[in-house]
């Protein structure tokens, strides 16, 4: 093994002192957990963006299994300042997939560290490791008949809770919006210190997973989408499964309608009639889950045109704009609100309402009636088929609910990524006040001009809407340095200064959201 | 590159798995050394795609385990790639009689 050459280094290591490190990691976590072989790695890089592998090659994966171990891997990491780019279940499509940020990190791959510690039926809580899945979790509740119900992203089956909420990742109940719901992380810190944030340091506590502020700063924020720590665990709260759930459909013919969706849509759901993160998804994201695939429409190049994506809504029975929300409660509860969401869309003139029942076993309301429910599956991958080559980038802007906002940003969105070829696939997650715009940038990876082309859309997108003022919540590893220019140059500043605080030698996640200590000059 | 003279400072002190409450659930855990049947993990991963039309239909093909483990260790198009702490070799293995 002593004689291993590596194909990819990390920046300013050598093959010796890399060699060095390597082998004290084989020496704490046995060879089997200490890949370095290419064909070991290569599940590690397929990346939907359209840049070249090679930039987001890891030159070694790690696995871990206990804190112990993750505090002697930092240990390791500083005395041969190797960067590590830590993943959960590595199931971050469309924002990097389990790729580190550049070349030549390290990935710590947490997914065998798989232990729910805890679900509290009565306070409706849970405190997990990052390998556990959303499909786990689920089958834990059912295995042990608890009456709780997960929020997850579409994903679900795959991915798993820890990791997308380090994300700030959103799932479809009224959980949806998941850092909301997050209480209690314990994080390993680059010096390998172990803390414990909100009530998580009282000795002798048991609030850690039921009031989330602790006593001082309230640090759980910092963690998230960034690099200043390795999160080992994660609480958060459940919601109480509803005696009655009642999920429905809004169907709408007109790409006009969405600001008039919004305005009507807004009170309901901040005055929490509608209480889930309620989507509102346009024609082509509904193709794609409803398994229909381009070719079978349309061989030609380029955009889609309108007239055949009007023949897809008339085959399948999809609007131009799909509302998917639901009511959740006791029978007394779910009828005065529908009678309230019922009023409104009569009272609205437009908008064909479609209960579960009206819609039987289709596509897609079947599993948009599973993921508001947090009942795992993977429909939604049906969208890489729309388009195929696997190619996929999300343009998140975010996005006041106010109607005349998201038909401002549908048309501005369309018409960038119309210019390059590309079809708009878009829908609205709507969040309490605000709403995800979040665009799946789809692209043939395989075709080296749609593949170009993509990555040139994608870069008009984020600078066109930071001309009107808008900026993604969340972007993929390619983009990440630019999307931080947009939030100014005073947060970067002191991001970094928390960075150089925490972790001087710079051996978490370089990168992440544009945490980078060598290479950030404000 | 970064000069510092940091020294980190390693504390490893034993952490106490969960946190005791009255009515707590046992800790649950994937036992990752141990490989998981086959047929579950096709249905918890696998058949989500594969039983629906997303993917192509991948049983009853005789799909050799060479051809099974390359294209789930590089995923195909639409299709993620799952590195080995996800889906062990043993466990492609199981999903490949399974599935043959
Ligand atoms: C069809 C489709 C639909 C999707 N729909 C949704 C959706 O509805 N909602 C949504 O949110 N996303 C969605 N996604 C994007 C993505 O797949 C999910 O967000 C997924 O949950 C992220 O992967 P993961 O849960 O495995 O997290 P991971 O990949 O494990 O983690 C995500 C990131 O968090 C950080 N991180 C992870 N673990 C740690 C740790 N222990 N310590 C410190 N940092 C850490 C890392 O930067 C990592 O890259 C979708 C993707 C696809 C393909």
């Amino acid at each position: 093994m002593g004689e291993q050459k590596f194909d990819v280094l990390p920046r300013g290591v050598n093959q010796q002192a890399f060699l060095k490190a390597v082998e004290a990691f084989r020496k704490l976590l046995g060879d089997e957990n200490v890949l370095t072989k290419p064909e070991q790695l290569i599940a590690y890089m397929k990346i939907m963006m359209p840049v070249d592998e090679a930039e987001h090659a890891p030159s070694a994966a790690l696995t871990a299994t206990t804190v112990e171990q993750i505090q002697a891997i930092v240990k390791i990491c500083n005395e041969y300042r190797i960067p590590i780019w830590t993943i959960s279940t590595g199931r971050n499509f469309g924002y990097g997939s389990a790729a580190p940020h550049h070349r030549g990190q390290i990935i710590l791959d947490l997914k065998k560290m798989n232990k729910i510690l805890h679900v509290d039926p009565e306070l409706c809580t849970a405190l997990v490791e990052p390998g556990v899945t959303y499909q786990q979790l689920y089958d834990y509740l059912q295995a042990h008949d608890l009456p709780l119900m997960l929020s997850m992203p579409a994903p679900s089956a795959i991915a798993g809770p820890l990791g997308n909420t380090m994300d700030r990742g959103v799932g479809y109940t009224p959980y949806g919006e998941h850092f909301l719901m997050q209480c209690g992380m314990e994080v390993v810190l680059a010096n390998g210190e172990v803390l414990r944030t909100g009530m998580g340091g009282v000795k002798g506590d048991n609030s850690w997973q039921v009031f989330k502020w602790g006593y001082g700063p309230t640090i759980d924020g910092l963690f998230t989408q960034s690099n200043y720590g390795i999160c080992t665990k994660m609480g958060f709260w459940l919601m109480p499964r509803p005696p009655v759930y009642k999920p429905f459909s809004i169907k709408f013919d007109s790409e006009d309608d969405i600001a008039d969706i919004v305005e009507v849509l807004r009170p309901l759901r901040i005055a929490q009639i509608i209480p889930n993160a309620l989507v509102i998804a346009n024609a082509l994201w509904e193709a794609g889950g409803a398994n229909v695939r381009r070719t079978q429409y349309y061989e030609g190049q380029g955009v889609t045109p309108d007239d055949v994506i009007e023949r897809i809504c008339a085959d399948k029975g999809i609007g131009q704009w799909n509302v998917y929300a639901a009511l959740y409660g006791t029978r007394e509860q779910v009828a005065v609100n529908w009678q309230i969401v019922t009023d409104a869309i009569k009272a609205l003139g437009k908008g064909a309402i479609i209960t579960e029942e009206e819609a039987g076993d289709t596509e897609p309301f079947k599993y948009r009636a599973k993921l508001m429910q947090g009942i795992p599956n993977l429909q939604e991958f049906g969208l890489y088929n729309w388009r195929g080559g696997g190619g996929s980038m999300w343009f998140a802007p975010v996005s006041q609910a106010r109607g005349s906002e998201t038909s401002k940003q549908m048309r501005l969105a369309k018409k960038i990524l119309n210019k390059y070829g590309l079809d708009y696939v878009g829908e609205f997650i709507v969040g309490w006040r605000d709403m995800h715009h979040v665009i799946d940038v789809l692209c043939d990876r395989s075709d080296p001009a749609e593949f170009k082309a993509a990555y040139a859309c994608f870069q008009e997108l984020l600078d066109e809407f930071e001309r009107q003022g808008y900026a993604v919540y969340r972007v993929n590893t390619a983009f990440m340095e630019r999307v931080a220019q947009s939030y100014g140059p005073v947060k970067r500043r002191v991001e970094h200064a928390i960075k150089r605080a925490l972790d001087p030698n710079n051996i978490l996640a370089p990168g992440k959201s544009g945490i980078d200590l060598e290479t950030f000059k404000g | 590159m970064i000069s510092s003279k940091y020294i980190p400072i390693i504390k490893i002190r034993p952490i106490i798995v969960g946190v005791v409450f009255s009515i707590s659930l046992s800790v649950h855990a994937e036992d990752s050394a141990q490989p998981r049947d086959g047929e579950i993990v096709y249905a918890k991963i696998c058949g989500y795609c594969h039983d629906v039309g997303i993917g192509p239909n991948i049983k009853d093909r005789q799909l050799p385990p060479e051809y099974i483990h390359y294209i789930v260790r590089r995923g195909l198009r639409a299709m993620p790639a799952f590195p080995e702490p996800y889906i062990s070799d043993e466990e492609l293995k199981q999903i490949g009689r399974f599935i043959y």
